[in-house]
C-alpha cells in the first residue's frame, strides 16, 4: 500500500524534458520531500501526483490502483500553493470551508471541521476577513488548513514556504512537522531549500535534470550521498569536493596534497564536509598547511576559507578555535572517517 | 499665485470647455424635445419657451413607438448574453490553455472586426434571407454578438491571465472540474471584468444602426433604425425625433454611469488577486 510513480516522463510541447522516467515509490504516513534546483523536475512530479499534470509516459498508483488518468478531484488529495492561491473573493472562512462545500458536507459539519481545522492552525480569529486582508504566514496557514480541512490521505505543498521572510519560514515549518505527527498524513513536499528538506523529511527524493538522483532518510542523504551533485547540494555549507589523483596513498589536487591511506591510484573525487576537518596546532604527518584567506564569523560557528591550490576549501569550525588572521598558515587533517570519494566521470559514490 | 495653481486653473478651463463641447448637442436635444413644431423651426433659437409634452406619447403611443424601445432592449441584452457565454470561455480557453496557432487564432477575431462593416451587409442580408430570420430580432442578436464576440475574447483573455493559474488549480484540488474550476471560481473572480465588458457590449449594440436597419427594417427595427422613419414626405418631425433619442440615450447614460465604475474596477483589477 502506497504512492508509487513509474517510470514518469514529462516531455513539454516546446522539447524540454522535465521527468526522464522517474520512478518513486513511498508508504501512506510519510513525509516525503521533493528537493532539487530549479529545473530538476521536483514540480512537475509534484502536479503529476495531483493530476495537474499529465505524463508523456509512465503510470501512478495510489494504493495499487492505477490513478494515472484521473483528474484532481477524484484522486483524495489536497494541495498548498506557493502563492497561497487563496479565493480572493470569498472570506477565510468560506475559502477553508470550499473544498467541503464543493463535496456537499453538511453545513454543520463543515462548520465543526473548519472551526478545529481553524484552531490547530491558529487562525480562529481571521476566519471572518478576506485573503487580501491577511498576512504572507497567516495566507499561507488558510491555505494549508484549506488543504487538510476535508481530511486527503495526501496533502501535497509546492514550495509553501518560499514566499515568506525567514522568521516566519522556521515557525510555519516547525508547525507543519507537528501538523504531520497529529494528523498522520502522507504530505509531499516540494523544495529547493536542502535545510526545509533534512528537517521536514522522513525521506527526501533529490532531483537533477529530470532524474532522481537519491531517495533516502535525511541521515543517510547527508552521511552518504549517492553522487557528488546530492554532496554538493546538501549541507550548510556544502561538502567540499576536488578533482584529483590518489597516488601512493596520497591524493593529489592541483597545489596540495593530503594523504588518504591505502587506495587504488588512478583519478577521483575527494569529498569532505567543512564541519568534519580538523584545524591542528601544527604539523603532523597525516595534517598538512594552508594559507588562509577569509574568515567569515557565523556564530557560534566561524568559516575559514584556505587557499588549495586554485580552489577554497570551506573549514567550518568552532568560533572559539585558535584565532587566525587572513595569510596566516594554519594545518588541516582530513580525518579518514570523513572522506568521500566519488567517480570523476559520472560523479557516483566510490566505495 | 503659484505656478501650479496657474497650471490647475488652465486645466479646469480645459476640462470645462471639453465638458460645454460635450453636452451642448445632448442639452439642446432635451429641449427639442419639449418644443413645438414652431419653436423649433423659429429662425431665433430660443432658450426659453413655453415646454409640451407632446412630442412623447404622440411617437411612443400615436406612432407606436413603445415596442421598439423593447426591441432595442431586446437585440442589446440578448446579444450582450450571447456573447459573453460563448466569448468568455473562448477567452479563458486563449488565457490557459498552449496550443499551436493560439496567437493567429486570437488575432483572427479581431480581424473580423478590421473590415468596414458595410462589406460584409450584403452576405449577412442573404444569409439571413435565406434561413427565414430576416426582419426577425434574431437576424440583428446574431449579427451583433458577431462583432461583439471580438470585443469580449479581446477584454475577458486580459481579465483571466490576471487570475493566477493556481487559483483554477486550487479550486480542481478542492474537488471541481476544470469546467466547475471556471464557474464556481474563475469567473466570480472576473465578475469586475466581464461587468466592464458586458456595459460594452450592451452600448455598442444598443446605438448600432446599419445592420439593425439591414435586417429588420420592420418588425424587429430597435429605436435607431425608428429615427429615420419620422422624416416623412411632409417635413422631419425634428420634436418626434428629439423624443425618441432623448428615451434611446437614457439607457446609455446610467450605462456609463456603471461602466465608469467597473472599468476602474476592471482596470485595477490585478491588485486582485491574492
Amino acid at each position: 500500500m502506497g504512492v508509487a510513480l513509474r517510470g514518469i516522463r514529462r516531455t513539454f510541447p516546446d522539447g524540454t524534458v522535465a521527468l526522464h522516467g522517474l520512478d518513486l515509490a513511498f508508504e501512506q504516513g510519510e513525509f516525503i520531500v521533493l528537493l532539487g534546483p530549479s529545473g530538476s523536475g521536483k514540480t512537475t512530479a509534484c502536479r503529476m501526483l495531483a493530476g495537474l499534470d499529465v505524463p508523456s509516459a509512465g503510470s501512478i498508483e495510489i494504493d495499487g490502483r492505477d490513478v494515472t488518468a484521473l483528474p484532481p478531484r477524484l484522486r483524495g488529495m489536497g494541495m498548498v500553493f506557493q502563492n497561497y492561491a487563496l479565493y480572493a473573493h470569498k472570506s477565510v472562512f468560506e475559502n477553508i470551508a470550499y473544498p467541503l462545500r464543493v463535496r456537499k458536507f453538511a453545513a454543520d459539519s463543515i462548520r465543526s471541521k473548519v472551526q478545529a481545522i481553524a484552531a490547530l492552525l491558529r487562525i480562529e480569529p481571521y476566519l471572518h476577513r478576506r485573503p487580501a486582508e491577511l498576512s504572507g504566514g497567516q495566507a499561507q496557514r488558510v491555505a494549508v488548513a484549506r488543504a487538510l480541512v476535508w481530511e486527503p490521505a495526501i496533502c501535497l505543498m509546492d514550495e509553501p514556504l518560499s514566499n515568506l521572510d525567514a522568521l516566519l519560514r522556521l515557525q510555519l515549518r516547525t508547525e507543519l512537522k507537528r501538523l504531520h505527527r497529529d494528523l498522520s498524513k502522507t504530505f509531499v513536499f516540494v523544495t529547493h531549500d536542502q535545510e526545509e528538506a533534512m528537517t521536514l523529511g522522513t525521506r527526501i527524493a533529490v532531483l537533477r535534470d529530470g532524474r532522481l538522483e537519491q531517495f533516502e532518510a535525511p541521515r543517510n542523504i547527508y552521511r552518504k550521498p549517492a553522487s557528488r551533485f546530492v554532496a554538493e547540494f546538501i549541507g550548510r555549507p556544502a561538502m567540499n569536493t576536488f578533482d584529483g589523483e590518489v597516488r601512493d596513498g596520497r591524493f593529489h589536487a592541483p597545489g596540495w596534497a593530503v594523504p588518504v591511506g591505502d587506495r587504488p591510484a588512478g583519478p577521483a573525487v575527494l569529498g569532505i564536509r567543512p564541519e568534519q576537518i580538523e584545524i591542528v596546532s601544527a604539523a603532523t604527518d597525516d595534517a598538512f598547511p594552508l594559507v588562509l584567506d577569509v574568515c567569515e564569523p557565523v556564530e557560534p560557528d566561524i568559516l575559514w576559507f584556505l587557499r588549495a591550490g586554485d580552489r577554497s576549501l570551506i573549514v567550518r569550525g568552532s568560533g572559539d578555535d585558535i584565532t587566525a588572521e587572513s595569510g596566516d598558515t594554519v594545518h588541516v587533517r582530513f580525518p579518514r572517517v570523513a572522506l568521500h570519494w566519488f567517480d570523476p566521470v559520472t560523479g557516483a559514490r566510490l566505495p | 499665485m503659484t505656478a501650479s495653481a496657474a497650471w490647475r486653473r488652465v486645466a479646469w478651463a480645459i476640462l470645462a470647455a471639453a465638458v460645454v463641447i460635450a453636452v451642448t448637442p445632448y442639452l439642446w436635444l432635451l429641449l427639442t424635445s419639449f418644443k413645438t413644431r414652431v419653436d423649433i423651426l423659429s429662425p431665433q433659437p430660443a432658450w426659453r419657451f413655453a415646454p409640451t409634452w407632446a412630442n412623447y406619447p404622440a411617437v411612443f403611443i400615436g406612432k407606436e413607438y413603445l415596442p421598439l424601445l423593447w426591441n432595442s432592449l431586446s437585440i442589446a441584452g440578448c446579444s450582450t448574453l450571447l456573447s459573453l457565454a460563448i466569448g468568455a470561455p473562448a477567452a479563458y480557453v486563449f488565457a490557459r490553455e498552449r496550443f499551436p496557432g493560439r496567437e493567429d487564432l486570437f488575432f483572427f477575431f479581431l480581424t473580423t472586426r478590421m473590415a468596414p462593416p458595410i462589406s460584409i451587409a450584403v452576405p449577412l442580408f442573404l444569409f439571413f434571407t435565406a434561413t427565414g430570420m430576416i426582419d426577425t430580432l434574431y437576424a440583428v442578436i446574431i449579427a451583433h454578438t458577431s462583432f461583439n464576440l471580438s470585443l469580449v475574447v479581446w477584454m475577458m483573455r486580459g481579465f483571466f491571465a490576471d487570475i493566477p493559474r493556481e487559483i483554477d488549480e486550487a479550486a480542481q484540488m478542492d474537488g471541481r472540474s476544470r469546467l466547475g474550476a471556471f464557474v464556481g471560481v474563475v469567473l466570480p473572480l472576473a465578475a469586475p471584468g466581464l461587468a466592464a465588458t458586458a456595459v460594452l457590449c450592451f452600448i455598442l449594440s444598443w446605438n448600432e444602426f446599419l445592420y439593425a436597419f439591414l435586417l429588420a427594417a420592420f418588425e424587429g427595427r430597435p429605436l435607431t433604425v425608428g429615427i429615420p422613419g419620422l422624416v416623412t414626405p411632409h417635413g422631419t418631425l425634428w420634436g418626434q425625433v428629439a423624443a425618441v433619442a432623448v428615451v434611446a440615450t437614457l439607457p446609455i447614460v446610467v450605462f456609463a454611469m456603471l461602466v465608469q465604475r467597473h472599468l476602474v474596477r476592471g482596470l485595477t483589477f490585478g491588485a486582485v488577486k491574492a
